[in-house]
């Protein structure tokens, strides 16, 4: 093979609508922060190359709705994913206490292999707003729910002003990697001259 | 279907073997106007509907007829679009993002308008690492297309496939970039988590974004418990084929039917189980995140040819396969050692000269699909390290069995010619190479090798070697008709303006294409030919329009006539202008050549070879 492998890796990215999903993505990937809010309509698609210990892997990041009524997208979205990375606004109560709701909807519809051990990273957005005095939901307690889930990486950013969001994707693609690691040979059958007869009856598309 | 002039029955005094006039009455270009103001009325009104109906389903049944007839009814080659995009993402989103779209980008289906621009909804799919180009398209960009796709394709006569060299091309692109949303014909292979496995331009992981864009407009239909088989958008088609946990998409403005772009897809689909069997079936199974490209590596040539092979390779729709034409004896010979060999415990032996068979044979009960041979060779023709030395490698034939590996052992005697060996053993490489060595023995014996040489150089038959002298068609025909057509077609292909044939044998599945030749030289204009013919095909074997016998069909590039019978299919190209009952009579001298040469220019009595 002339060039090195590359990995690519899917990341769903889910929590409440208006949790600034979108503009994490958009800080990540493009740099940018717009007040503006547009709600994101079913999901949106971004790639962005990422470097990690010298191996170069592309994430294919897929930014959620948050609306309910996107909901029912789930199974063809979440299939295959390699990380997933819930958002919540830390001045909204409501966005932390449905993280469960995200969480649990997630590994139902994915259904990943080893659920205790897929990979998720939370992330409060929003820290910036009212020089942090809105805040409802403390550091602590975020901490807590996550040791509760096995453990799960935090971060704390602000999108607008871009505090974290390289550190968060960072870990987010790291673990992504992770869970990606051990892969097994590709062994397919060959055929043996007593069952090919039997098999082709079946193979036949003509 | 822009069927113009047909008939289920031949003429009423032929019982079959006489091709006659299968439409006497009618004149067959008034017909085919109409039908063609019809289909031209039709695509007007296909914008709208493609921006509301963009998750609209069709039914591989005969639902999709309309679809396909307005296809056909796309004139003209010149793409200015790069709307596609547009188009398939505003899909994913389900009907509230076709409502907003439809709102702020009333005629986005339009061809050659701006695309909307990157912020106009949550939706577009140009931002990201892609850059957010806002590109548009003018009616002059066509033009620049038409010349670079000039320079690609080659224009001359001498370029036509020899210049054609497989490998990837343009890997620099992604999906924001001009150039890429200008090309005829994209297709792409993804999983069914939307992780891209290949695609023809462009390079995969930059297109990851559209890979994950697809993968949400198939699943999206796929979970309401349906299925998408077409989208179309102004003059591109979008043709999805889901094979379990792998999906393969041709977005084209090629104007090629949806059956054809179709068969297309699952040969695609064949020529990678041809490397991996199916097994990667299971791999998804246990591992939905399953990465297919690693396993894939290296065979960009193998894909990027059989893409190719689609614009010049008639057996890509004829699933039939052509032989080397040779004298009988020689095949023959050549035929006893490889039968010999398949007496040996081998399962199948072939001896190939480039896509065309020299002679071949079967163990006992084994038979080859047309199919197989034609992605068994084109990997072996593909693959460079094949000609480097001899090789054993798994291979799987899809349609014997998709299931599992067969070893081939592969040998070049030339830079054309080649065996493959294939057998169920994974230890029989020695066995295999004795087995060559014994056949080298007898073609070089007989002098076998440089004979398939001399008729490679010689080519096969040709329109202009036809047995109709001058001398005939000037005393004999009667009426006075032939005043109009040879004295036109003096100088171009063959008598009475005939350009180029093919004739398909129904029971030896294979089929005897003549030679290119003047005014047909150009890959251009061979791809414009075989585009031709494939419609042709696709409305004879039309499921929903009953079984046709004859066809006669006049446009401003040909005249085209086919005729099917229980034994054989013709498919035969005309000047536009050549004279029907003239073209009908060369049609049945073609078909009366074939059946003098037939020795040499089929693969008579092999193993056997129907299913």
């Amino acid at each position: 093979m002339p060039s090195r492998r590359r990995t690519l890796l899917k990341v769903i990215i889910l929590g409440d609508s208006g949790v600034g999903k979108t503009s994490l993505m958009n800080q990540y990937v493009n740099k940018k922060f717009s007040n503006q809010y547009k709600a994101t309509i079913g999901a949106d698609f971004l790639t962005k190359e990422v470097q990690f210990e010298d191996r170069l892997f592309t994430l294919q990041i897929w930014d959620t709705a948050g609306q309910e009524r996107f909901q029912s997208l789930g199974v063809a979205f979440y299939r295959g994913a390699d990380c997933c990375v819930l958002v919540y606004d830390v001045n909204s109560m409501k966005s932390f206490d449905n993280l469960n709701n995200w969480r649990e909807e997630f590994l139902i519809q994915a259904s990943p292999s080893d659920p205790e051990n897929f990979p998720f990273v939370l992330i409060g957005n929003k820290v910036d707003v009212d020089g942090g005095n809105s805040r409802v939901v403390s550091e602590k307690k975020a901490k807590a729910w996550c040791a509760s889930k096995g453990n799960i990486p935090y971060f704390e950013t602000s999108a607008k002003e871009g505090t974290n969001v390289e550190e968060a994707f960072q870990c987010i693609a790291k673990n992504a990697l992770k869970s990606g690691e051990e892969e097994e040979l590709y062994l397919p059958d060959t055929i043996d001259v007593g069952t090919s007869n039997q098999q082709r009856s079946t193979g036949c598309e003509c | 279907m822009a069927t113009s002039d047909s008939s289920s029955s031949p003429s009423s005094s032929s019982s079959g073997t006489e091709f006659a006039d299968p439409n006497p009455s009618t004149d067959p270009e008034t017909n085919s106007e109409r039908v063609q103001s019809q289909l031209e009325s039709m695509n007007l009104s296909q914008p709208s509907e493609v921006s509301d109906g963009s998750t609209r389903t069709d039914y591989s049944g005969g639902d999709d007829q309309d679809e396909v007839a307005s296809a056909n009814g796309n004139e003209g080659g010149v793409i200015n679009g790069g709307l596609v995009h547009e188009v398939v993402a505003g899909a994913s989103g389900g009907e509230e993002i076709d409502a907003s779209l439809r709102a702020e980008n009333p005629v986005e289906m339009e061809a050659g308008e701006e695309p909307p621009s990157p912020t106009s909804s949550g939706y577009d799919g140009e931002r990201g690492s892609s850059g957010g180009a806002t590109s548009t398209y003018k009616a002059d960009d066509a033009s620049e297309d038409e010349i670079r796709e000039a320079n690609v394709d080659g224009d001359t006569a001498s370029q036509h496939e020899a210049a054609w060299l497989p490998g990837k091309r343009h890997v620099d692109e992604d999906d924001a970039s001009i150039s890429w949303r200008k090309r005829k014909k994209h297709f792409f292979i993804l999983s069914n988590s939307g992780k891209p496995i290949y695609s023809r331009y462009g390079d995969e992981h930059k297109l990851a974004g559209f890979s994950a864009t697809l993968q949400a407009i198939i699943s999206f239909v796929e979970n309401g418990g349906d299925r998408v088989n077409l989208v179309k958008a102004g003059k591109h088609q979008v043709v999805f084929l889901v094979k379990g946990p792998i999906y393969l998409v041709c977005i084209s403005c090629t104007d090629e039917t949806y059956e054809y772009l179709r068969g297309q897809l699952d040969l695609l689909y064949g020529q990678m189980i041809l490397i991996l069997t199916k097994s990667i079936d299971r791999c998804f199974e246990k591992n939905a995140k399953f990465d297919m490209t690693p396993l894939l590596g290296g065979t960009e040539a193998v894909f990027s040819s059989l893409v190719h092979s689609f614009s010049w390779n008639p057996a890509t729709f004829l699933h039939a396969y052509t032989c080397l034409p040779l004298p009988y004896a020689l095949r023959q010979a050549t035929g006893t050692v490889l039968q010999e060999i398949c007496a040996s415990g081998v399962l199948f032996s072939l001896l190939l000269c480039k896509h065309k068979v020299v002679s071949l044979a079967g163990a006992q009960k084994a038979s080859l699909h047309p199919d197989d041979l034609l992605l068994l060779s084109n990997f072996v023709m593909s693959s460079e390290s094949f000609r480097t030395s001899e090789s054993f490698s798994p291979i799987c034939l899809p349609r014997y069995n998709s299931q599992a590996f067969l070893h081939a052992y592969v040998h070049f005697f030339d830079d054309d010619t080649y065996v493959i060996l294939l057998t169920t053993r994974s230890d029989a490489f020695h066995h295999l190479k004795d087995c060559r060595i014994r056949l080298e023995a007898v073609l070089l014996k007989s002098n076998i090798l440089s004979v398939v040489q001399r008729s490679i150089a010689e080519g096969g038959m040709r329109v202009e070697d036809l047995p109709i002298d001058r001398r005939r068609r000037s005393s004999t025909t009667d009426q006075g008709q032939d005043t109009v057509g040879p004295e036109v077609s003096v100088g171009t292909g063959g008598p009475f303006g005939i350009w180029h044939f093919m004739y398909r044998s129904i029971y030896l599945d294979q089929y005897i294409s003549s030679e290119l030749s003047p005014p047909v030289t150009s890959h251009r204009q061979q791809k414009s030919l075989f585009r031709a013919y494939q419609k042709l095909y696709a409305s004879m074997h039309d499921k929903g329009l009953g079984p046709h016998k004859t066809q006669y069909r006049r446009d401003e590039n040909y005249t085209l006539l086919c005729w099917v019978t229980p034994d054989f299919e013709l498919y035969a190209a005309f000047d536009p202008l050549a004279d029907k009952a003239m073209a009908i009579k060369t049609c049945n001298q073609v078909c009366q050549r074939v059946k003098d040469v037939e020795n040499e220019v089929f693969l008579q009595g092999a193993s056997p070879f129907s299913w």
